[in-house]
């Protein structure tokens, strides 16, 4: 059976990937369904969901209309989360291959430096790199991968301690290849699918980071992200309810989607490797 | 006593309360005040001076004022003006150089010490004048302070000093502290900044961090009857959500300074036993205002100024973002002010079309995507309706081609980065109108202040024929002459526009219905509550 079928079989890995479709068709959409700018205000203000079919989930306490602000976050949720995991995975796996592969003190103070950086919580080391920076989506990526790098690099450095002590990394050895192009060209391909398979844990908590980011006042002000709504919301919570809880479910299913797909693709990955 | 106790008599009375409540539903009950019981306010931030001499500002006197009181207060129906607190009358000389306070006899502070003029005269030199950041240029020239007798205290100014001004000043500027307590050491670091000795209606309890601030009655207090209330406690909410529903699950009895959100007192009128109150706060009028960088050339520009002007749609931000619960300005003097305000000044009424053919004339064109130029919009972090008029401004100046970047901080980051390193090209402030222009207005847009100034003229702007208006206003003692000078004042405001004022706006209290005594002054959140009492 062939991978994509074992995973086409699960139906957790298919819905998974089903929310993560419909969310990349929104990021996607946006501006083609949405054109202009989503803050700019559009009908009258607390307009309640499904009363005026223009403007069908309603609108904020602005007027701003909600399902274009939805639309337009999901876009700043998908490339924060994607870019910060992206820059993590990358940071992790080169500090892990350096470490695993040069051994001794290289390794010894790499290794220091990601304790150092996993014994400060992810989300205070996020905080304070914003605060002290100024909130903009470049840095709020930064921020999120600044805590998330530590993950990958320690399975980097497990998986490239085993590897590396292989026969054919001997042979590259012999036939007197560059130790650094041994390290990314022969071992760390060999090193990444468990890096990898970290992906879709850091994507989600990089995307709940942000959230909760823009929740605090601390994303960049001038896009719409969920976190963001759900905390203009928290003001009006007990008279309209739906402006934080849109975003909120909106939120929710992402990060589920983006777990269950990745948790699908490590079962087929995992069951091929077991077999092979 | 670092907990609430609650005795066999409280819970008493409390039921019998509750039983009286609901027999004599809509009875109106003859108004004699009832003593005793227990007040629960939310308080919304914790200040750590509390000493209201040195830090004049309504977050230090929701606390203090009931402990320590000025010479004296606002009032709806007193004459000027105001009611006598510790001084009974007061007057000024013809040349300006001298006023004169008699002081109520039989005051003691809460140590049991008497209360004399000579605690007036080493507030008045040592503290109002060096040390209180409104004092500082109200008192500038003040001299001296004679004290003939213990009852009498005489201000000396080097120059002539408006009388019309220092009366103004009296209710929020004139906080009296103990000379007996604050002569020794440095006066910053007295313990009793913390747990401040006064002469007023209620003694400092104590401080929780994090959970309250106690005050107890006083009874040797001058007020004949008064305190009727035993004790006020001050319950830290810092969460805006959390004070409505503290209200209606019966925890607190008040929440003052809009701590109830605006969008929720709709809801919140319509709860049984809650009451929502308008009045109470026309003494603290908040001004929403577009400050102005005039060091970028666009912005020293009169006519980019009249399109930004032009561009804000005024009604819409009294009725979206404040909810109604505001008014749309005309200048630099609210309307609510009763000596000042003139509406003859020029108005930019909402025009986007002349505010985009203002902005051609300046030279502006608009580039291929739409944009004239981008600018820097930095909103104040202290209220969620500065926030979000800073919102609705980038939407407001996108019409007309003005692209805004929207830089979100929170107060100290924003205080540095708007009045000390001017970085910043339009700002979005809350300043305070407190009954006369040069109190706190007047610095708006006056030249010539040191960098670092909070709500201050920090945007660069330099008018001589303003600043000249402003000097001579400041030293001209006949009260309608000086009145009709501030009324200059804001029609050459309202042309110029080194700033420009969207609306004002006062605070909303939500209180349970057995408050009374409630929102009887202009500035009742900040008075003495010495009269307020809970009603069966």
């Amino acid at each position: 059976m062939s991978p994509l079928r074992r995973f086409l079989r699960m139906p957790e890995a298919l819905a998974g990937t089903a929310i993560l479709a419909v969310l990349f068709a929104m990021a996607l959409a946006a501006p083609l369904i949405f054109p202009g700018d989503p803050q700019a205000i559009a009908g009258p203000a607390l307009l309640p969901p499904f009363q005026d079919w223009s403007l069908p989930l309603g609108t904020d306490r602005l007027g701003r209309d909600v399902l274009a602000e939805l639309f337009h976050g999901a876009r700043t949720s998908l490339a924060v989360g994607l870019a910060a995991a992206a820059a993590a995975l990358a940071v992790g796996a080169i500090v892990g291959t350096l470490a695993g592969f040069a051994g001794g003190l290289v390794d010894d103070v790499l290794m220091r430096i990601t304790d150092a950086f996993q014994t400060v919580p992810s989300f205070l080391l996020a905080l304070a790199f914003v605060s002290a920076v100024g909130p903009s989506l470049g840095v709020v990526v930064v921020a999120i991968a600044l805590g998330a790098w530590t993950g990958p690099a320690r399975v980097a450095r497990a998986e490239v301690l085993s590897i590396r002590e292989r026969d054919f990394v001997a042979g590259a050895r012999v036939i007197g290849m560059h130790p650094l192009e041994i390290a990314f060209r022969e071992i760390l391909p060999n090193a990444l699918p468990p890096v990898l398979a970290l992906s879709s844990v850091i994507v989600a908590a990089a995307i709940l980071t942000e959230a909760a980011l823009s929740f605090l006042g601390l994303g960049d002000p001038n896009r719409v992200t969920w976190g963001g709504m759900i905390a203009e919301g928290r003001a009006v919570l007990r008279t309209a309810p739906f402006l934080s809880i849109i975003p909120g479910v909106a939120l929710v299913l992402t990060v589920l989607g983006v777990y269950l797909a990745g948790e699908g693709v490590i079962e087929t990955t995992a069951v091929r490797r077991s077999l092979s | 006593m670092s907990d609430f106790t609650i005795s066999r008599r409280t819970m008493l009375a409390g039921s019998a309360m509750l039983l009286a409540s609901t027999a004599m539903p809509g009875i109106g009950w003859a108004q004699t005040p009832r003593r005793g019981g227990r007040l629960v306010v939310a308080a919304d931030s914790e200040p750590r001076n509390l000493n209201p001499a040195i830090v004049a500002s309504n977050g230090v006197f929701f606390i203090s004022s009931k402990i320590v009181e000025t010479l004296a207060e606002a009032s709806f129906d007193g004459k000027d003006g105001l009611a006598p607190r510790l001084a009974l009358s007061w007057e000024g000389t013809a040349d300006g150089l001298s006023a004169t306070f008699k002081l109520r006899e039989g005051v003691k502070w809460h140590d049991g010490k008497p209360f004399t003029s000579a605690d007036v005269a080493f507030s008045a030199l040592q503290i109002w004048k060096p040390l209180q950041n409104l004092g500082r240029t109200v008192f500038k020239d003040l001299d001296a302070v004679e004290t003939p007798d213990d009852l009498t205290a005489v201000f000396k100014f080097a120059k002539p000093t408006p009388f019309q001004l220092i009366r103004n000043a009296l209710p929020a500027l004139s906080s009296v502290v103990p000379k007996h307590i604050y002569e020794t050491g440095k006066i910053e670091d007295n313990p009793a900044n913390n747990a401040p000795v006064g002469t007023g209606p209620f003694k400092f309890g104590e401080y929780k961090a994090g959970q309250y601030y106690r005050l107890q009655k006083n009874t040797d207090y001058w007020g004949k009857d008064e305190p009727y209330l035993d004790e006020i406690i001050y319950q830290v909410l810092p969460d805006r959500t959390s004070a409505a529903s503290a209200l209606e699950a019966e925890e607190i009895h008040l929440a003052a300074f809009s701590a109830v959100p605006l969008a929720d007192l709709d809801r919140i009128s319509k709860v049984p036993g809650l009451k929502v109150i308008t009045k109470g706060y026309e003494g603290l009028t908040y001004q929403l205002v577009v400050e102005i960088n005039h060091r970028r050339k666009e912005l020293a520009d009169l006519k980019v100024r009249q399109a930004i002007a032009h561009a804000i749609d005024k009604d819409f931000v009294v009725k979206t973002i404040f909810l109604g619960y505001a008014a749309t300005a005309t200048g630099p003097v609210p309307k609510n002010d009763p000596q000042f305000y003139t509406a003859d000044v020029p108005t930019y009424a909402f025009d986007v079309a002349k505010a985009n053919a203002l902005l051609d004339e300046a030279g502006y064109i608009r580039g291929d995507d739409g944009k004239r130029f981008s600018l820097k919009l930095l909103p104040a972090p202290y209220f969620n309706e500065t926030r979000q008029f800073g919102d609705y401004l980038r939407q407001a100046l996108a019409a007309i081609g003005i692209d805004a970047e929207l830089v979100n901080n929170d107060s100290p980051a924003h205080i540095k980065a708007v009045y000390t390193d001017h970085a910043f090209d339009l700002a979005v402030g809350p300043p305070v109108f407190r009954g006369d222009p040069a109190i706190s207005t007047t610095i708006l847009v006056q030249s010539g202040i040191p960098d670092g100034v909070p709500f201050s003229n920090q945007g660069g702007y330099k008018n001589a024929d303003l600043d000249a208006l402003i000097a001579r206003a400041s030293e001209t003692l006949d009260t309608s002459a000086r009145t009709e000078l501030y009324k200059e004042f804001q029609k050459q405001v309202a042309a110029d526009l080194p700033l420009i004022n969207v609306a004002e706006w006062s605070f909303i209290s939500v209180a349970r219905e057995t408050v009374e005594n409630i929102a009887n002054n202009p500035r009742w959140a900040v008075s003495n509550w010495a009269d307020t009492y809970l009603a069966n």
